[in-house]
């Protein structure tokens, strides 16, 4: 690791820095700096991602047991399963349900915060940061607590005299869940996208007879593309991933891949396939990169 | 520039998705001293008694020390980890530096369900499942991108020729490190390391697959007992993260600025 | 005198320095010899490497080639802490979490000087900048030119071999920079140290200086006094870069230069095509046809043209001057009820022989 870190650094001179120390003790220091964190991440994150890919191709001899020989078996037992074809399918189309919904919630509250200034801006920022800093475990269970038979919407619509709706351990629970838990994110990728947005051309375009709603669809909207297409991305990659509000507000009947990679990994203990989902979940992630860079070509 | 005025259909939709965004956290602050012994919204009446349950309960108490010190360690070794790794990408220019970044960042990009599964395995067969330096590790994976991220941004920012007049006026590197780059990252440093506390201290997912019944952290057990029962126990417990969280975020802003730290 | 005298090994000596990035030479060949106690300005439109030249010589860039010493030490690999150099920055470069006084006593501390010591001697720098009373305030609590007293204090309170200004006054507005202008002479002077200014501001160079060194895509054009630079410029670069400057093209044969139709003559004797260059309130105007100025008998030139333009700038009259193909600028002080000649009126320009700088074309 360390002889790799020595490879990668040049002298400090060279780079129009100091004089005085020599090249080999400054290529030295570098890779003492550098040591620790290529160690941890080498160990911790390398390797076992590299373990996975390989283990992938390799056969599970039930248990946690795992053949020698390398193998396609998990691959085509996945690809061409009808029960694993659906599975993708389905967690796919719930992730880009939960992008849109995420993405219609969002954008208000991005606007307005662009269009907010001083401490007011400050305290509506903290208002958006502090759940990203809050555990999923306890937003979840909080929308147990508005969704459940006995929650604050059922509470309520009993009240008005109307039937209670099943919200919860379905996949309408997951989908409001998991909107709100990834508001977070779409947000603040939104807020860096809206960089280009200048009251000025709103005003142009205000000047040139433009209604308001004329100018949302024809100034705003595009304007912003570039930050609607980074929010979507993250969202549509966390909702594909995301297993913590799949499994508590799915109760355990909403099935999508990470809450199968998981029974695959700590209930079947069928290592193997679990990697095999696992590379799929990254090939569904390589394919939203490369529609994302498409996208924003075609914007900009 | 002049503000352009804010039209009220766009506040109303703002607010609307604020309170969307907010329902879930603001309400298990009440649900939290209910005195139903089962979760219902509203509560039939009002009580203390699920903090006194928190107290006797040693699962959670247990978790909430292992979470701690788990969370301590790490924060600790994240900084002396990242900073010299960030030093030596900022200011000493390594080739390759941004490469090393992307890769140092890496695992940030990677879900966690991978992640964990990937360091599950790995674990099992080094005998680390379910033991503190394990959950160490594992955690440092997931704290080390956002601490090297928020001292490079520090150091970035910091105009080097305050280093350079401390070494004219005779300081060596070393001096000028201490005496004088550390102070000036400060900022940098205290959000760092609450960032660090913070995302350790709230890590779900891959502790999900480290731990078991020897050790666990407080989101694990908070997330079985969820699993099993929603009593408003778990509201009480979400009430402390929630403080803990709001005291965290507001050290961070009140030193670092929190709009700087999150908001490029 | 000036280039007789830079041959004598000086207290700051620089041979041949070189510095080259990967395409640019940013500094070539500079070689030049400081005397101890003078106060060298290096001059320069920005780009010329008079910064990084600076840089080198306290250590912060690494030396592509050539030698720097100081009092007969080679310093050229030593690292910027083991120099013994005071640096005043462009932005100050204070450290924003000490005190003034932390700040001026840090190199005093690197320097292992006794706290009480260098306490008492900190104290003498900060009221030799005027800035008694404010030891314990931070840098953000002062103004942009107290900020660059403190920087002054700290470098200087080290007592070191060579002081370096680095475009010191750049930040700070006009009249505060006349100000410290005076101040730094003035604390130079009677410390006596050795010193290189950094400017790309002609007048800070001239009015400051002992020396002036004017440099130009990394190289030296001359070194001088600042009346050897104005009078006697060395080059074409020189001569158009400090001052106000008409340039005039011609071709010379012997002492005669032709210039359009106008037959001019310049000291020296050359061949070819050159450059002809006179200040502009070195030339006299007359109506044509009126008797010219006589200069006490001296030799003159004289060039015919008609006004094109006139500007009035306050204390001058500016006139452009169409003569052939060429634009002369010229300058009349005012007096106050005159009337600017007009535009259109034909007038005959003249000058002093002696007045008459002549490079050689495209130079």
């Amino acid at each position: 690791m360390s002889a790799a870190a020595a490879a990668t650094t040049q002298p400090a001179n060279a780079a129009g820095e100091r004089p005085g120390s020599g090249m080999a003790s400054t290529v030295a220091l570098a890779t003492l700096l550098l040591g620790p964190i290529i160690a941890v991440n080498g160990l911790a994150f390398l390797m076992p991602v590299f373990n996975l890919l390989l283990l992938s191709f390799r056969e599970s001899l039930g248990g946690s047991t795992i053949g020698e020989a390398y193998t396609l078996a998990n691959w085509s037992s996945t690809l061409f399963d009808s029960y694993y074809i659906e599975l993708i399918v389905q967690s796919i189309l719930t992730s880009l349900m939960i992008t849109a919904l995420t993405l219609v919630a969002s954008y208000p509250i991005a606007l307005y915060l662009h269009r907010s200034k001083g401490r007011w801006r400050t305290f509506l920022l903290v208002l958006v940061i502090s759940p990203l800093l809050t555990s999923a475990v306890v937003r979840t269970y909080g929308w147990i607590a508005i969704l459940a038979d006995d929650g604050l919407i059922n509470n309520m619509l009993k009240a008005f005299g109307v039937e209670a709706m099943r919200l919860i351990f379905n996949k309408v629970g997951v989908v409001i869940g998991l909107t709100e838990i990834l508001m977070p994110y779409m947000i603040l990728a939104l807020l860096a996208g809206f960089g280009r947005l200048d009251p000025r051309v709103e005003e142009a375009a205000e000047t040139l007879g433009a209604s308001p709603w004329k100018v949302f669809w024809r100034i705003v909207v595009p304007l912003t593309m570039p930050g609607v297409a980074l929010g979507c991305l993250l969202s549509f990659v966390l909702a594909v991933s995301s297993f913590i509000t799949p499994k508590l507000l799915g109760g355990g009947r909403v099935f999508l891949l990470a809450t199968e990679i998981y029974d695959q990994a700590i209930v079947t203990l069928n290592w193997p396939l679990a990697a095999t989902l696992s590379m799929i979940v990254l090939v569904i992630f390589g394919a939203a990169l490369v529609l994302y860079s498409r996208l924003l070509r075609a914007v900009i | 520039m002049e503000d352009r005025p804010v039209s009220p259909a766009l506040k109303i939709a703002a607010f609307v998705m604020f309170a969307f965004l907010l329902a879930p956290v603001l309400l298990v602050v009440p649900i939290s001293f209910s005195a139903d012994s089962y979760m219902s919204f509203p509560p039939s009446g009002w009580s203390l008694r699920w903090y006194i349950e928190l107290m006797d309960n040693s699962r959670m108490i247990g978790a909430l020390g292992t979470s701690t010190l788990l969370a301590v360690i790490v924060m600790v070794l994240a900084m002396v980890i990242a900073l010299p790794a960030a030093y030596a990408i900022v200011r000493m220019r390594v080739i390759g530096g941004e490469a090393l970044l992307a890769l140092f960042t890496a695992p940030l990009l990677l879900p966690t369900i991978v992640l964990g599964l990937a360091i599950l395995i790995v674990f099992a067969g080094a005998g680390l499942l379910a033991t503190f330096p394990g959950l160490v590790i594992a955690h440092l994976i997931i704290v080390l991108p956002y601490a090297l991220r928020v001292l490079t941004t520090s150091l970035s920012g910091l105009p080097i020729i305050m280093e350079e007049a401390a070494s004219t006026l005779g300081a060596s590197p070393l001096t000028v490190f201490r005496r004088i780059t550390l102070p000036m990252m400060m900022p940098g440093m205290v959000a760092t390391a609450a960032l660090s506390f913070l995302v350790s201290f709230d890590e779900a997912v891959i502790s999900l697959f480290l731990t078991g019944p020897r050790i666990t952290t407080l989101p694990v057990a908070l997330y079985q007992h969820v699993e099993n029962q929603a009593d408003p126990l778990v509201a009480a417990v979400s009430v402390l993260l929630i403080v803990l969280t709001l005291a965290v975020v507001l050290i961070v802003d009140r030193t670092a600025g929190l709009t700087k730290t999150f908001v490029k | 005198m000036g280039t007789a005298q830079t041959m004598q090994p000086g207290f700051l000596s620089i041979r041949s320095l070189t510095k080259r990035y990967d395409t640019m030479v940013a500094v070539d060949t500079l070689t030049l010899e400081i005397p101890k106690g003078e106060l060298v300005a290096f001059l320069g439109p920005s780009g010329c490497g008079k910064s990084t030249s600076l840089r080198m010589i306290a250590g912060l860039c690494p030396v592509t080639s050539g030698t720097i010493s100081i009092d007969g030490k080679d310093v050229t690999r030593l690292a910027p802490y083991r120099r013994d150099i005071g640096l005043v920055f462009q932005s100050y470069a204070l450290f924003p979490h000490m005190t003034v006084l932390k700040n001026v006593m840090f190199g005093l501390e690197m320097r292992k000087v006794p706290v009480a010591e260098a306490e008492r001697r900190a104290r003498e720098a900060i009221a030799l900048v005027r800035l008694e009373g404010r030891e314990d305030r931070k840098p953000a609590q002062l103004s942009g030119g107290q900020q660059q007293r403190v920087a002054l204090a700290r470098a200087l309170v080290i007592q070191p071999s060579i002081l370096l200004f680095d475009e010191p006054l750049s930040n700070l507005d006009a009249k505060l920079r006349d100000e410290m202008r005076a101040e730094i002479r003035r604390i130079q002077k009677r410390l006596g140290i050795t010193s290189i200014f950094v400017t790309h501001d002609q007048v800070e160079a001239l009015s400051m200086c002992d020396k002036v060194a004017v440099l130009n895509g990394g190289r030296l054009e001359q070194i001088g006094t600042p009346g050897d630079l104005y009078e006697r410029p060395a080059t074409a670069f020189v001569a158009s870069f400090v001052g106000r400057t008409n340039r005039l093209s011609g071709v010379a044969e012997g002492d005669r230069i032709s210039v359009g139709g106008a037959a001019l003559r310049a000291p020296g004797s050359r061949r070819g095509n050159v450059d002809l260059m006179v200040r502009p309130h070195r030339m006299i105007m007359t109506p044509a046809g009126d008797k010219g100025p006589d200069f006490d008998g001296e030799p003159l030139n004289s060039i015919g043209g008609e006004i094109r333009d006139v500007y009035y700038a306050g204390d001058i009259l500016n006139y452009e001057i169409q003569a052939g193909d060429q634009i002369i600028s010229v300058e009349r002080a005012t007096t106050g009820g005159e009337t600017p000649m007009a535009s259109g009126s034909p007038v005959t320009l003249t000058w002093r022989v002696a007045d008459t700088l002549v490079f050689g074309a495209g130079q």
